[in-house]
């Protein structure tokens, strides 16, 4: 799943510690969502949009998969 | 307020009971694997109890010598269990693919090695002075503590790798 996770946190000038903090979650989770690694959950994708003002597929794009 | 500043300080993480690694801590390492270690202790003590002849005891008595480990194993499965789900979800997956991994692979090592010795292959092979199945005896506790170590080492290899 593309995500804009990155961008937005360069925006914020925040380090993946420092979001990695504010989201309660490892350094690893953050980097692993960054390059696609792993999807968040549906909770943590919550937190994410929550933290950045955002809606959740402003900042997750599944490109429309069913 | 969303967060909690410094929520994830408290966060478990596998390395946390990884020797050698910068997040390794004994503290935990022991409150996860004590209870392990304690049974393969008991196991092993038990075995010793059992070679020295001791079929002359009630079956209850007997019974309860054999078992004795298993109330240890419980513990182990408690506090592990407890440990997980400290983690954050990333770490939760990796270290629940790595558990199944270690389980299945350890289960089917010692079945295939009971098969083995059942259908008389190790005596086949190997001269009876080498004869594995006499040397290693897989159904102790300590062995099986040994084949999970070693699944548990190379299932953490591959699962981690994946979301580094």
């Amino acid at each position: 799943m593309k995500n804009r996770l990155r961008e937005l946190r360069m925006v914020k000038a925040w380090s993946q510690s420092d979001l990695a903090d504010k989201l309660g979650v490892s350094r690893q989770t953050v980097n692993a969502v960054e390059t696609e690694k792993y999807d968040p959950s549906l909770p943590l994708a919550f937190k994410v949009a929550r933290l950045f003002k955002l809606r959740i597929e402003e900042i997750f794009n599944d490109n429309g998969k069913p | 307020m969303l967060y909690i500043g410094g929520m994830n300080k408290n966060l478990n993480v596998p390395d946390q009971i990884w020797v050698g690694k910068k997040e390794y801590s004994f503290r935990v390492d022991n409150k996860v694997n004590g209870w392990l270690c304690w049974a393969a202790l008991i196991s092993g003590a038990s075995d010793l109890v059992f070679i020295r002849q001791i079929a002359h005891l009630p079956v209850a008595w007997r019974c309860l010598i054999a078992l004795a480990p298993f109330l240890a194993i419980l513990l182990w499965a408690r506090n592990l269990a407890r440990w997980i789900r400290g983690m954050d979800e990333l770490h939760q997956r990796i270290i629940m693919a790595t558990i199944l991994f270690t389980v299945s692979a350890t289960f089917f090592c010692v079945l295939l090695w009971q098969r083995l010795d059942k259908a008389g292959f190790f005596q086949a092979v190997f001269p009876s002075s080498v004869n594995p199945s006499a040397v290693w005896d897989i159904g102790t506790v300590g062995s099986v503590f040994v084949l999970l170590l070693v699944f548990y080492i190379i299932g953490h290899f591959i699962f981690n790798r994946r979301y580094k």
